[in-house]
């Protein structure tokens, strides 16, 4: 009951005409970037980062948290109708969203599309508001020795689930630890890679770093490319499926949101994996695995309603163990940290305005996503036709004057530009900047937490191993760091195995 | 790929290079009390080590990519996926220029032309609405960030 009347202060919280337009427009500019191709959520989330300095944190939240899971409402759109997906977990929409379309389908794509996010949106919602406030309890108990453990295997995680090349991925993770520890010492406050610049012992700005990577760029890699979009020319007939297509569609969008869910919590995991999981599921339990790729509905339910639910419930690390999970949820880790309000076990105790109004906001706003996606459609469709060049030099500029605001100095407009050419390198040589980004975020408390385990168990290693919450975190951040050795041993032997057995010519 | 990762490899191994040599000068203090020097010695040293894992990996690849070249339509693949990179390095170019004349020039002055040469108008046709964004875009966020949101942003001559 208790946690009812939470719920209710947190309606009361998010339902103020204030925190209603930052939530409806968090949602709108959420899914305009999910249609728009080039142009991510941690872009947008970097490029309005500063103008919420000046509104209260919990207005601030919502109209970022929104922006987040707009997105993946969004993402569909273009990967339904273009074959090209707005967004990076709309990728494997493509697959059979954009034969539908092809086949005159792409309103029933975009129903059960639109529909199943928010079935999925709400069902994560139910289960961060249940599971976040145990979760923030049990955090409590925890030591630096466990708090290490776990930034550990968080950032494992990211680089293991963050897409591409696990050792790359570690190693952006150890390049922002190190760009982390850029400026003063946390413990001793002594300064550290200064190089006698005054502006560098305060560190690098989080947000200038994000803006750079995400924003700059991005551009700089859509402009190399030069991407050049063209609507499918169909018919978006009646946007409802057929009664068959919905009862095909509803086991998948029931295992989407609940395998979202989980993939979602773990940090790394995100959207963008769990539509890739939630397809192979799909593919894996139909009768007909060959209509997959050829236009069927399950292929669209799935992922689509895996990325919302995965998307809502990242939020699950942020809000009670302070650990985001990926680079959009850093961002608004880093926007409640501008507010003063530090992300942990704490915050639902400490803040509950926020949590509960940003748990609030979230069941309204998908209600807002669910109005915004079906009969405005046609909108997003003719925002299509805004050409990237001069989309970018509107995007630059955003990103220019928002870094300039961080602290009123053109030397962070360097920086970002300079974090700007990083990114594009970073992408051209097939790095994920996000496991960077997170790591940079992560960096200091990981550093703290590693020192002081240190000083308490007298340099005795074995504190992470003794002590059973950290044992069991470091068995698994050491499963995850061996997983691709494992995996290739594991398929050696099985080929071992079949060879024998295959038959010969 | 192979050849990228080589690359990405001896940059990051310098990198590494660098932050050992450097945190070597700092209090390194001891597992017992560690100094500020201690976590960036060891995250230089996981850089180096994940750095050299990359360069033999990348020679690994790079053997089977020997291999697979010899198959036909490969090389169309590779000159496919590469991108202009004359534009990119025109507007890194106009990004530095932006931030050295953004105080001398001012913030409108210099937005405006930064978005000019962004839009780049090759015929007088083109030239009247890349102008008109060009204004829009440092007049309107100008007026959003300077006026509205109370950030000074460097007025330029023609302001101040």
């Amino acid at each position: 009951m208790e946690i009812l009347s939470l719920l209710a202060h947190g309606f009361a919280i998010a339902l103020t005409p204030t925190n209603l337009t930052y939530c409806f427009l968090g949602s709108f500019i959420g899914t305009a970037i999910g249609v728009l191709p080039g142009l991510g959520p941690p872009a947008t989330i970097a490029l309005l980062l500063p103008i919420t300095y000046g509104i209260p944190p919990t207005s601030a939240v919502i109209l970022l948290a929104g922006i987040f899971y707009g997105a993946m409402y969004g993402g569909s759109t273009t990967s339904i109708l273009l074959n090209i997906p707005g967004e990076a977990a709309s990728v494997v929409t493509c697959l059979d969203g954009y034969q539908m379309a092809r086949q005159g389908r792409a309103g029933a794509a975009l129903a059960v599309s639109a529909v199943g996010s928010f079935i999925a949106g709400t069902v994560s919602v139910v289960g961060l508001m249940l599971l976040a406030p145990p979760l923030a309890a049990f955090a409590l108990r925890f030591g630096a020795p466990e708090y290490f453990a776990l930034l550990v295997l968080g950032l494992m995680m990211v680089g293991y689930l963050g897409g591409g090349s696990m050792t790359k991925g570690l190693m952006m993770a150890v390049l922002g630890l190190l760009l982390g520890m850029v400026g003063l010492d946390p413990i001793m406050g002594s300064p550290r890679f200064t190089y006698g610049v005054f502006k560098l012992a305060e560190g690098f700005e989080f947000v200038l770093v994000a803006m750079g990577l995400f924003g700059i760029g991005e551009v700089l890699v859509n402009v190399e490319r030069r991407v050049a979009p063209e609507v499918l020319k169909t018919q978006i007939r009646g946007l409802l499926a057929s009664r068959e297509e919905w009862r095909a569609a509803s086991l998948p969008l029931a295992r989407g949101s609940l395998l979202g869910f989980f993939v979602g919590v773990l940090p790394g995991g995100g959207a963008i994996i769990s539509s890739f999981v939630a397809y192979a599921v799909e593919k894996k339990l139909s009768r007909h695995p060959e209509r997959f790729g050829r236009g069927a509905i399950e292929g669209v339910a799935g992922p689509e309603s895996a990325n919302n639910a995965a998307a809502t419930s990242s939020f699950v690390p942020l809000l009670t163990l302070g650990i985001p999970g990926n680079a959009s949820i850093a961002l608004i880790f880093a926007a409640l940290l501008i507010h003063g309000i530090r992300p942990g076990p704490l915050l639902v105790s400490e803040q509950p305005a926020v949590f509960w109004g940003l748990i609030a906001s979230m069941y309204i706003g998908n209600v807002m996503l669910l109005i915004l996606n079906f009969p405005l459609i046609r909108l997003w469709v003719r925002l299509l036709e805004v050409p990237y060049r001069i989309l970018a030099p509107l995007i630059v500029v955003f990103v220019l004057v928002g870094a300039y605001s961080v602290n009123n100095s053109v030397f962070d407009v360097g920086t970002t530009v300079v974090f700007g050419a990083l990114g594009y390198a970073l992408r051209k040589l097939d790095f994920e900047p996000a496991p960077l980004v997170l790591a940079m975020i992560l960096g200091p408390q990981l550093e703290a937490a590693l020192r002081r385990s240190l000083i308490y168990s007298h340099g005795d290693l074995l504190v992470f191993f003794q002590r059973p919450i950290a044992a069991t975190l470091m068995a698994l951040a050491v499963l995850v760091l061996l997983s691709p050795v494992l995996r290739w041993g594991l398929e050696r032997k099985l080929r071992e195995l079949v060879e024998p057995v295959a038959p010969r010519d | 790929m192979a050849r990228r990762d080589g690359i990405a490899a001896l940059v990051l191994g310098l990198v590494a290079g660098a932050v050992i040599h450097q945190a070597a000068a700092l209090p390194f203090g001891g597992a017992r009390n560690p100094g500020p020097g201690f976590v960036p010695w060891w995250a230089g040293v996981a850089l180096a080590g994940l750095s050299l894992l990359l360069a033999g990996l990348s020679l690994l690849l790079g053997v089977q990519v020997v291999r697979a070249r010899r198959g036909p339509g490969a090389r169309r693949g590779v000159e496919a996926a590469r991108g202009d990179w004359r534009r990119v390095a025109a507007l890194l170019a106009a990004l530095a220029l932006y931030v050295v004349a953004l105080d001398p020039l001012g913030y409108p002055i210099s937005t405006f032309l930064l978005v000019l040469l962004m839009l780049r108008p090759a015929t007088r046709r083109a030239l009247v609405p890349a102008l008109g964004l060009a204004v829009l875009a440092a007049g309107g966020s100008y007026v959003l960030f300077a006026v509205w949101l109370q950030v000074p942003l460097p007025p330029g001559a023609l302001l101040r």
